[in-house]
């Protein structure tokens, strides 16, 4: 049971940094890819339909984090709160954009919160990569720094690279002028999410020795392991709906 | 304000936020599957523009409940790390069930509702508003037990010096939880009827285009009110018995927590009265009545009102507990938590989710105000010209 759990809460972060990275990076990338408003609304469109889907693998990670390993999550949280709270008010910047830049018709308006996109997604990846480090110190040094600055920049660099590919297959041969296969992006997700594999790999032991009891682990595997199936195949009917491969000229987009 | 006060505050006032659209959302999400039940079934087009006018509200209220949600999730490892290292155990479960097995499906699912319009067939469609609203109701219930845990810690013992899990069945049918949870949920409902009363009010007073629309919202919209409203009212008085037996004092030991609860209760039973004796028999002509129409508008924000001042009275009756009878407020508060901080995340969180609920409200009206024709969720294709050109021309 304790390996289970350990393992639930490793793929969930891993496919947070797989899904997310390439929003993440979609948004880091708007003002450059989208330098028109009409091709930024393409851009942003074209990853619409996943963001929900995809942010709601890090609201699961923070669910099993208080669940399962009770104990650690009040010390890293509070361990890296200064992270914690840039990286919540990233999203937060990031989320409202997309929900409210269409929402009137005003340029400015609308431009104004693609920039909000873009800032919000740097935050995040930034934010991201500096709390990795941080996590791999052990929580002994100050939270934000110079070597956590450089993990920022690595995250931030393969989450712009998974985006583009995923616009790349996405809209192919359109925004990045590239086009890109499934294998491929299945490919820079694996980049997008390797760093925090890592990291988990090497913490898996530490993990391990923190993890509730098992009548706390039973309640949970009742009460969720046969929602698994549901939950993974609502997913994978997201990327099905969603592949550029079924009319991808019909994009009823609402972000 | 000393840190503690601070976290509190912070805390209570990103809690208030996240209930006012959390309220809203559940009031609306059966309305619109509802509506969308209709559409489904006749393939009218009035009912799919009730649909789309009334879940765009819906959704734009929705992205609110989730960014003030996230904040909530988080504070709690970030400020009260002594309540996971003393009731982790027991408390993380509910909400590590509601994040996996409810809210992580609703978001899916409702990602796929608002973008499969023109896409998905149409029953699936139609499956994905009720597992939205099947989802929500279960994150409610699991929330519920959570928060209820608090008020009364049933289903655990504790052992070297925390709590453990011992009976969930205890857990989950807490005293607490039982009578509570229908309360909550028809206060949803309640909210949820007043909006699309209120909404529909302003346009039949305005004598724009859509009379036959709002006619017919407005009559939904006191009906659903008029059930959440029974259900409310009900299950409130019913948790005075729990209440009194597990948190005696609870009203007597603060002022507000008093006062919460008297205003809640005289906004409920005014409003209760008015709905049963008044807007409910004369609800046919109601949508006619041009004169009632700004009075039901003005009305349009209490529920909201009540909804926060229940929560006062729930929380604030609670202290100075966390865990009530086990756990202070104070000693649960993170021990490395500096003024700097706490200053810090209450300026982000409470002021960018402050601003950003006003910016919402004012879209929301805006929705409202708008009209149906100016829908932007699953119209069918681009929503401007220059758009509709550039994707013609791909």
């Amino acid at each position: 049971m304790d390996i289970l759990w350990t393992g639930v809460f490793a793929l969930l972060l891993v496919g947070y940094f797989a899904l997310e990275g390439s929003g993440i990076g979609v948004g880091m990338l708007l003002p450059a890819l989208g330098r028109t408003q009409p091709d930024r609304d393409r851009v942003v469109a074209a990853m619409a339909p996943f963001v929900l889907a995809n942010e709601v693998w890090l609201v699961a990670v923070a669910g099993v984090l208080f669940g399962a390993f009770p104990s650690i999550e009040g010390e890293v949280l509070s361990g890296l709160y200064p992270l914690v709270v840039t990286l919540l008010v990233s999203w937060i910047l990031r989320d409202a954009g997309l929900w409210f830049r269409r929402r009137l018709d005003g340029h400015a308006w609308r431009a104004g919160w693609d920039w909000m996109i873009c800032l919000g997604s740097y935050g995040l990846a930034l934010s991201w990569g500096m709390a990795l480090v941080a996590m791999a110190g052990g929580l002994s040094g100050p939270p934000i720094g110079l070597p956590g600055l450089g993990g920022g920049l690595v995250v931030a660099a393969a989450f712009a690279f998974h985006g583009w590919t995923f616009l790349s297959w996405r809209l192919p041969g359109q925004v990045t002028g590239a086009s890109r296969t499934g294998g491929a992006l299945l490919a820079s997700a694996g980049v997008a999410a390797l760093p925090v594999a890592v990291l988990l790999a090497v913490l898996a032991p530490w993990l391990l020795e923190h993890i509730a009891p098992s009548a706390t682990l039973n309640v949970l595997s009742v009460m969720i392991l046969p929602f698994a199936p549901l939950m993974l195949g609502a997913q994978v009917w997201v990327w099905r709906t969603f592949d550029p491969r079924r009319a991808a000229d019909r994009i009823p987009s609402f972000f | 304000m000393d840190v503690l006060d601070l976290a509190r505050t912070q805390f209570a006032v990103t809690g208030s936020l996240h209930f006012l659209f959390v309220v809203l959302t559940l009031g609306l999400a059966p309305l619109v599957a509802i509506m969308h039940t209709r559409h489904a079934m006749t393939g009218r087009p009035a009912h799919e523009r009730m649909t789309r006018f009334w879940g765009q509200i819906y959704v734009i209220n929705y992205a609110l409940g989730i960014v003030t949600g996230l904040v909530m999730e988080f504070q709690f490892g970030m400020s009260w790390s002594g309540l996971s290292h003393y009731a982790g155990d027991v408390f993380g479960a509910p909400l590590a069930i509601e994040t996996l097995g409810a809210f992580f499906l609703e978001s899916t699912f409702l990602g796929l509702w608002i973008f499969g319009w023109h896409r998905l067939p149409r029953w699936l469609h139609l499956a994905c508003i009720w597992l939205v609203t099947l989802t929500a109701y279960v994150s409610a219930f699991w929330i519920m037990v959570a928060n209820s845990f608090l008020q009364n810690p049933a289903g655990a013992v504790e052992r070297g010096g925390h709590l453990v899990l011992t009976d969930f069945g205890a857990l989950v049918t807490n005293p607490m939880l039982t009578m509570a949870l229908p309360h909550v949920l028809g206060a949803g409902l309640w909210t949820g009827g007043f909006v699309v009363m209120g909404a529909s009010a302003y346009h039949l007073f305005r004598r724009t285009a859509d009379r036959e629309f709002f006619t017919g919202s407005l009559r939904l919209g006191v009906v659903a009110a008029f059930v959440g409203s029974l259900v409310t009212v009900g299950f409130g008085y019913a948790q005075f018995g729990p209440v009194s037996l597990f948190q005696p004092d609870k009203f007597n030991g603060t002022p507000l927590a008093g006062l919460g609860l008297g205003f809640m209760i005289l906004i409920g039973q005014l409003l209760q009265a008015l709905i049963m004796f008044v807007l409910l028999p004369t609800v046919y002509w109601l949508p006619r009545w041009r004169w009632a129409h700004p009075i039901l508008m003005l009305i349009t924000p209490l529920p909201f009102l009540a909804a926060i001042l229940g929560w006062l009275a729930r929380e604030v009756g609670r202290q100075p507990w966390l865990v009530h009878g086990r756990l202070t407020v104070a000693d649960a508060m993170s021990p490395g938590l500096t003024k700097g901080m706490i200053t810090l995340s209450f300026v982000g969180f409470v002021g960018v989710l402050g601003l950003l609920a006003v910016v919402d409200y004012l879209l929301i009206a805006r929705t409202v105000r708008r009209g149906p024709a100016a829908v932007t969720l699953g119209a069918d294709g681009p929503a401007d010209s220059t758009e509709r050109a550039h994707a013609l021309s791909l």
